[in-house]
């Protein structure tokens, strides 16, 4: 608008408005301080809709003189009519004058009452116009002014309707085909609203002036209260602008409602492994409902939004799943280890309900009783030489369970070794006693927990005569054959590759292996590093010493059991017999033992039935030879609690007690007739032993009884 | 791969087991001895159950976690081995 260009020098302080009623000078558009000029320009066209409606009926075409405006500077700041009408154009006609019907209330009254009104106003106007721009108030008359000098020049913006009529080119194909240049240049800026502020800071510099003229003006609304002379109170309405409707549309949005409950472990999983949880997360298969879209939100919410998501998953289980997945997903989780360990404890525990009783009456726990069903004490055998379970009512061995499975089935047991470390382990070595018919020998490593399959197995190339396990590692295991090897192997993994044996030694045992045994052995001579050592006893009727070579095992010989065919018996003296034969020939050794609390002495038993008493230091005679059994030695072994006594049992019937450096044995016991293969010790009571022969295993105890036998089991099989 | 199958076997042999079930992380069974019906009941039931014991149990201390779940009822015990990835649930009446 033409008068924006004053209005950034001009400030104007009221706004005069026409109305039907009163006249009141309007302060109420006033905010304290600068009304916007524009705002007034709109005004004053409406103003002018009253004026010009009003001026049009009763002053048509009446000459206005023109009219200059003026600021306090004296410029010359008449504006500019909007519309210069084109002297061609026909005169506006009085209906075309856009009608402001909001001004007026009733039309008749109005127009006769500011009819007759703005003649004099107009009138007053110019004088006061006049005599007021002299003041330093600067009042809204000039606005006035500026309105009625626009009404000079009525326009009439419907009249711009008259166009040129342009002449119109025919569009031929050529006008179409012609490229026409079009040159795209930036218009100048069109600010069409420009609002300026009505406040003004503090701090500006126009401050204090305004400050003042607000000062001046309150002053003067307050000494026109009484001065009806000069100022007349008129009321105003503000004009309402019309209202238009618009409709809008957007795009619907989604709303999803997501609950969760955030636990405590939720948020430490949260904190430790974030990185860990989302890669767990992608091999998932995708799903589409709608709480995983959550769950890429926010990631605290994962864990139990996920929970909820697999839980509203089953509830609606599709039965018509990808087979394939499902058995790609069956491998996936067969193969893992977890599901292993998961299986192992799973038929410990299914095992551990069916052998309950035994289990708890092996390890002296109390029976737990089904609530629901009778218990029925299962009576199967047990191959153990404890100290004897208990019973109600008498003392009798009672059998607890059997090792078997069809791996062992047919299988004569021929050595049996426990773990030191692992008191659950037991180590049984499979092979036939015969010479021959030899089939490949079977060690199977049985674990309480689980009496229907062993732990390990392993099989040999021939049969298995003896194992022991290790005591410093108690994951090796060693294993003598029948055909001489001694082999070394590792249980702790289930893979059965690493093995140690002594196959390609060149001094290995040309008979069977009679006997193995790991010692700690003495490396210097204070005795306080203790070196573990293999030892063995074979057919062959040497003692060796066996190390761990680059080629596998190598042993030494420690000891050769030499056979003595002429023995004399004298009373009590210990003599060489060896080296009165001629031809020494070896002999069998069929066991041993060491002493427990020197390792360097050891007993080896005889086929012959000499027990040859032997240091690991003196390796061409024996320090002592025991004579009594007549039949092969089958089994010696040192009292663990009473130094200085061992027991021998062999195949004549008879189990002698013996005390070191005793010539003839201190007690012999007999009690059945037939060969007892295996005789030891009990590791608690210095009196108890037990032992196997033929028939049965029959339990000791020589504080109770020396000629009888105290308790005895049957046993079904052979050996 | 075999030896798992072999002890799968075993377990199944076992005196009074009646059924194996091997359910997926998402609760859906992979693998099982009973029938369809009661394979789909068992890992719906179990699954809430085991979520709901785990959730126990790391509540009280998070660093802890559910290992083994055993129910003992009157007629039969279920046995649940639960996993990140699994689940192995046992049933067996051990008084058969």
């Amino acid at each position: 608008m033409s008068t924006s260009s004053e209005d950034k020098t001009k400030k104007r302080t009221l706004v005069l408005r026409h109305s039907s009623r009163a006249v009141n000078v309007c302060v109420s558009d006033r905010h304290g301080g600068y009304q916007s000029s524009r705002l007034t320009g709109s005004r004053k066209s409406l103003s002018l809709g009253g004026g010009s409606k009003v001026l049009d009926k009763s002053h048509v075409q009446t000459p206005r003189p023109a009219v200059r405006v003026f600021d306090k500077d004296d410029n010359d700041v008449t504006p500019q009519p909007l519309h210069q009408a084109d002297p061609g154009t026909a005169q506006a006609k009085g209906s075309r004058f856009f009608l402001n019907e909001i001004s007026g209330g009733s039309g008749s009254d109005q127009t006769t009452a500011t009819g007759s009104f703005t003649m004099p106003f107009s009138k007053s106007v110019f004088e006061s116009s006049r005599i007021s721009s002299q003041s330093t108030i600067e009042s809204v008359n000039e606005e006035t002014e500026d309105t009625f000098s626009k009404s000079d020049q009525p326009i009439s913006i419907p009249d711009v309707k008259l166009k040129k009529s342009t002449v119109k080119e025919p569009v031929t194909e050529d006008v179409l085909k012609e490229i026409i240049d079009i040159f795209l240049t930036e218009t100048d800026t069109i600010s069409l609203l420009d609002i300026p502020s009505t406040f003004v800071s503090v701090d500006s510099d126009e401050a204090d002036t305004v400050i003042e003229r607000n000062n001046q003006y309150a002053e003067l609304c307050r000494n026109t209260m009484g001065n009806d002379d000069k100022y007349v109170n008129r009321s105003v309405q503000t004009l309402d602008g019309a209202a238009k409707h618009k409709h809008v549309q957007s795009d619907n949005l989604v709303m999803v409602d997501a609950g969760l409950t955030v636990t405590t472990w939720d948020m430490y999983n949260t904190l430790c492994d974030p990185e860990q949880e989302k890669t767990v997360r992608s091999p998932q298969p995708d799903k589409t409902d709608l709480p995983e879209a959550v769950v890429d939100s926010s990631r605290t919410a994962e864990r139990s939004v996920s929970v909820g998501s697999t839980v509203s998953s089953v509830k609606d289980v599709d039965t018509s799943t990808n087979t394939a997945n499902t058995d790609s997903e069956l491998q996936l989780i067969v193969q893992s280890e977890r599901f292993q360990h998961s299986l192992l404890v799973m038929e410990r525990s299914i095992l551990l309900n069916i052998f309950q009783p035994q289990l708890a009456a092996y390890r002296q726990l109390p029976v737990l009783e089904d609530p629901d069903s009778p218990v029925k004490p299962e009576t199967v055998e047990q191959r153990e030489e404890d100290t004897g379970s208990s019973q109600s009512l008498s003392p009798s061995l009672q059998s607890l369970w059997v090792f078997s499975c069809r791996l062992s089935r047919g299988r004569s047991v021929s050595s049996m070794a426990w773990n030191e470390k692992n008191p659950d382990l037991l180590a049984v070595g499979y092979g036939q006693f015969n010479s021959g018919d030899q089939e490949p020998g079977l060690v199977c490593c049985w674990s309480i927990k689980n009496p229907t399959w062993p732990e390990r197995f392993i099989r040999c190339d021939s049969a298995v005569t003896c194992l022991d396990f290790s005591v410093n590692s108690p994951g090796q295991l060693a294993v003598g054959m029948h055909d001489g090897t001694i082999a070394i192997y590792n249980v702790h993994s289930r893979d059965k590759s690493r093995v140690i044996s002594s196959h390609e030694c060149p001094k290995k045992h040309l008979g069977p292996v009679c006997q193995l045994r790991w010692t700690l052995q003495e490396l210097s001579l204070s005795g306080e590093d203790k070196a573990e050592a293999l030892f063995s006893v074979g057919a062959d009727g040497r003692i060796c010493k066996w190390f761990v070579s680059s080629s596998g095992l190598d042993c030494t010989d420690l000891m050769m059991l030499k056979k003595v065919t002429t023995m004399k018996r004298p009373g009590g003296n210990k003599t060489n017999q060896t080296k009165e034969n001629i031809l020494s020939v070896l002999t069998p050794g069929l066991c041993f033992d060491f002493h427990p609390a020197d390792p360097g002495i050891c007993l080896a038993g005889t086929w012959e039935g000499l027990i040859h008493k032997c240091s690991c230091s003196n390796t061409q005679e024996f320090l002592e030879t025991y004579q009594k059994h007549f039949s092969p030695v089958n089994c010696i072994t040192w009292s663990p609690l009473s130094p200085d006594v061992f027991l021998s049992c062999s195949s004549d019937w008879t189990i002698q007690l013996w005390k070191q450096n005793h010539q003839k044995p201190v007690l012999g016991f007999t009690s059945t007739q037939g060969a007892v293969y295996d005789v030891r010790w009990s590791p608690k009571w210095a009196t108890v032993f037990g032992a196997v022969n033929e028939q049965q295993l029959e339990i000791w105890d020589l504080k109770t009884s020396i000629r009888r036998i105290v308790l005895w089991s049957e046993t079904p099989a052979d050996k | 791969m075999a030896e798992v199958e072999e002890t799968l076997k075993r377990i199944q042999g076992q005196k009074g087991v009646q059924g194996i079930i091997i359910v997926n992380s998402e609760g859906i069974p992979v693998k099982t001895t009973l029938d369809n019906s009661s394979t789909v009941q068992y890992a719906g039931l179990i699954h809430q159950l085991v979520m709901k014991a785990r959730s126990t149990v790391r509540d009280i201390d998070p660093q802890n976690d559910l290992t083994f779940l055993r129910v003992r009822s009157k007629k039969n015990e279920i046995m649940i081995a639960p996993d990140k990835d699994y689940f192995l649930i046992v049933i067996q009446n051990p008084s058969d």
